[in-house]
């Protein structure tokens, strides 16, 4: 392959660079287009307008990256975000109704909710590494008994009774100011009427960032993110290479459900409420993201960043087409078309190589 | 294993193997039992009936699913084809009854239309999955949502009323009423029952189980008796093996698909007549992923190349009993969630544990 690479002409180049860049591309072409065809799309406001609609998609595909590296799937990060978002938003409920200060009920209830959130997770992974149940499988069951516990735990409807400090951290931003008044972090002050409230970046988006560039860190330069991308790309060779793959594949479904879990509590922030279904639209949006960030779902290839990219491209789309008034409906048809063409342009790349020979 | 250890062990082991080959049907039957103790009403015909009446469009997705998993594909797209077919031929049933139209006449062109429009889809995955190596899950996640969107679009979130009439007497119609000691009639209630008369009627055999019966025979046919099922299983079992064998794979997987979307389709249609109205298929239902578990219950394997559409049928059927039976019990309607996922995570534990059996 080395020889073909260097008899590349500057044409054969420019369109190899387009089909691995192409997502980039895709998502400044979009934001150009929106931008001149609708008014008050590239302003401030547009942009944090996006930015507070994304925690889920941008968790639950972080969840999905990993999962995806290893070669596996994670149906069940929808529910269990749902099912986590509902014990989130009853035990910070109970804590209050026991007389607890509100923001200590949220910390503790929080806390509690990461531990009991990381359980489904771990569920997958024994089922998937000591099993040997395919993933697909067995997190398809645990939609099943998720759903169910939470529904029970709600009796089909939804939580309520929660503290207005939760919507207060939901609706707040990284630095809220009141010119010439106050200036707060994370929590949105309590304004007076006539008062002007400067918002900058948005709590929900802020915290998963927080995640995403950790995360980043540790897929891209630490021994466990090449161990991810080592199963992923053969677990023969990962396992003679002395990789623990079982607790390894275990670990990774735990990361999932926890990601899911922090989409869960951003949910009950965001809305100061729990549901079931709190994030059954966003699953298959998360598995579409990672597919448009150019992942492989035979495993191995894949990053953070790019998930990134596919995150936005389907955000900026979303907002874009609200902003020009056309039905949400329309935005399925548009992600299904872009997903096949990002398969298709990963599909075609190689054989762009293969033709220059 | 020796050949002689293979021998002693033989009956024990063909009997343990009758067991797990067939483990789903036990547990259906062993669920009647205890449901016919703990549920109001359960065991009677009527009953079971009406669970086989309910099961149709599962049983049509599950069985477009077996073909597909069977070529160690998969089909994400179904549940949204469904909701498309029943929602376009709503919609032209509508217009032309509309436009004064023959009832007969509308309801037959909305069907059609339906069901040849519904093809399309499937065309379109099968081409991307044959033509340009896109792994199946995402051509036909991405094709869902394309589906999903242009339901959507046609029928703006809303249900698709004021359709010819007929629709439901066919659809939740039954092949026999008796009136004890008084009437007999096919197809129609016997002319002039009213009030209690019409309680002491008895339903026998649901149009719709006819209508299964048929499909399914079809479909169980040419995946047992036939070369395209030979071919079909060769595929899953191997492609290499079957590319090698001359067997035309690209144009095979195509049919594959379309067949798949064609039994969507279908469903999306009946759907139509069992309700009486155009149903769109909302982005949380999950009928893809039921579907699926079915097949899985029924001893199918994702890798492909095993799979049967009796086994596919059983695990419908044992989906609906549990749900149907939780629910005459009176137990939390969403304890049932649980017990299919539960369910689906023995089915395949058993399958991990005998693999050789099946």
């Amino acid at each position: 392959m080395g020889n073909i690479t260097t008899r590349k002409n500057g044409l054969q180049k420019f369109f190899l660079q387009l089909g691995y860049r192409w997502a980039i591309i895709f998502l400044f072409l979009e934001i150009i287009l929106f931008s001149i065809i609708s008014p008050g799309f590239f302003s401030f406001n547009g942009i944090q307008v996006i930015l507070i609609n994304s925690p889920f998609i941008l968790l639950l595909s972080l969840a999905e990256t990993f999962v995806i590296i290893t070669g596996g799937i994670d149906l069940s990060v929808g529910f269990v975000m749902g099912f986590t978002s509902v014990v989130s938003a009853k035990l910070i409920a109970a804590f209050v109704g026991l007389g607890m200060n509100d923001l200590l009920s949220i910390i503790v209830g929080i806390v509690i909710t990461l531990v009991i959130g990381i359980i489904p997770g771990f569920v997958n992974g024994i089922l998937i590494a000591r099993l040997k149940v395919p993933p697909f499988i067995a997190t398809f069951s645990m939609i099943g008994i998720t759903h169910g516990i939470s529904e029970l735990l709600i009796k089909g409807t939804y939580a309520k009774g929660l503290p207005a400090l939760a919507g207060r951290i939901g609706n707040g931003s990284l630095i809220n100011i009141v010119p010439g008044k106050t200036v707060s972090f994370f929590i949105s002050p309590t304004i007076q009427r006539g008062d002007q409230l400067i918002e900058i970046l948005p709590t929900v988006f802020v915290i998963p960032f927080i995640f995403i560039l950790i995360f980043a860190f540790i897929l891209k330069s630490t021994k466990f993110g090449q161990h991810t991308y080592a199963i992923g790309g053969n677990v023969d060779a990962a396992i003679r290479a002395g990789i623990d793959v079982k607790t390894h594949i275990i670990k990774i479904y735990m990361l999932s459900s926890f990601f899911a879990t922090v989409a869960g509590i951003m949910y009950v922030f965001r809305y100061v409420t729990g549901k079931a279904d709190a994030g059954a639209m966003f699953l298959l949006e998360g598995i579409i993201a990672v597919i448009i960030g150019g992942a492989s779902l035979y495993g191995g290839i894949g990053s953070v960043w790019k998930t990134l990219i596919g995150c936005f491209i389907i955000l900026v789309m979303e907002n874009g087409l609200r902003m020009l008034g056309v039905p949400t409906f329309y935005k399925l048809i548009v992600v299904g078309i872009i997903l096949i063409f990002a398969v298709l342009i990963d599909q075609l790349s190689p054989e762009l190589i293969h033709k220059e020979e | 294993m020796s050949n002689n250890k293979n021998s002693t062990l033989s009956v024990s082991q063909s009997l343990l193997s009758i067991l797990a080959r067939n483990w789903a049907l036990l547990f259906v039957l062993v669920l009647i039992l205890i449901f016919s103790f703990t549920g109001i009403n359960f065991f009677s015909s009527k009953n079971f009936q009406n669970i086989l009446h309910l099961s149709t469009i599962y049983l049509l997705l599950a069985s477009s699913e077996t073909f597909v998993i069977i070529t160690g594909g998969i089909d994400l797209s179904v549940g949204f084809v469904m909701g498309l077919s029943s929602v376009l031929s709503a919609t032209i049933m509508r217009e032309l009854h509309a436009a004064n139209f023959t009832p007969a006449l509308s309801i037959s062109i909305g069907s059609i239309v339906g069901l040849i429009v519904c093809i399309i889809p499937g065309l379109i995955n099968g081409v991307l999955v044959t033509k340009y190596r896109v792994p199946p899950f995402i051509s036909t996640l991405g094709m869902g949502g394309i589906a999903s969107g242009i339901t959507l679009v046609m029928c703006e979130g809303f249900p698709v009323t004021f359709l010819p009439p007929y629709l439901t007497a066919i659809g939740n119609g039954y092949l026999i009423y008796i009136l004890p000691g008084k009437a007999i009639s096919f197809f129609n209630r016997p002319e002039g029952i009213v009030g209690e008369e019409l309680r002491k009627l008895i339903r026998i055999i649901p149009n719709s189980l006819m209508f299964n019966f048929v499909i399914l025979f079809i479909l169980w046919h040419i995946l047992k008796n036939t070369k395209f099922g030979q071919h079909t299983y060769a595929i899953g079992g191997s492609m290499d093996a079957a590319v090698r064998a001359g067997i035309n794979t690209n144009k095979h997987l195509i049919i594959i698909y379309v067949l798949s979307s064609f039994l969507a389709g279908l469903a999306g249609v009946f759907n139509v007549f069992q309700t009486g109205i155009g149903n769109f298929t909302p982005f949380t239902a999950m009928y893809e992923l039921i579907a699926i578990a079915a097949v899985v219950i029924g001893g199918a394997s994702l890798m492909g190349g095993k799979g049967r559409i009796f086994g596919s049928v059983i695990g419908v059927i044992l989906l609906r009993t549990i749900e149907n039976g939780l629910h005459l019990s009176g137990v939390d309607p969403f304890f049932r969630f649980i017990a299919v996922g539960l369910i689906l995570i023995v089915a395949v534990v058993i399958d991990q544990l005998f693999p050789d059996l099946f």
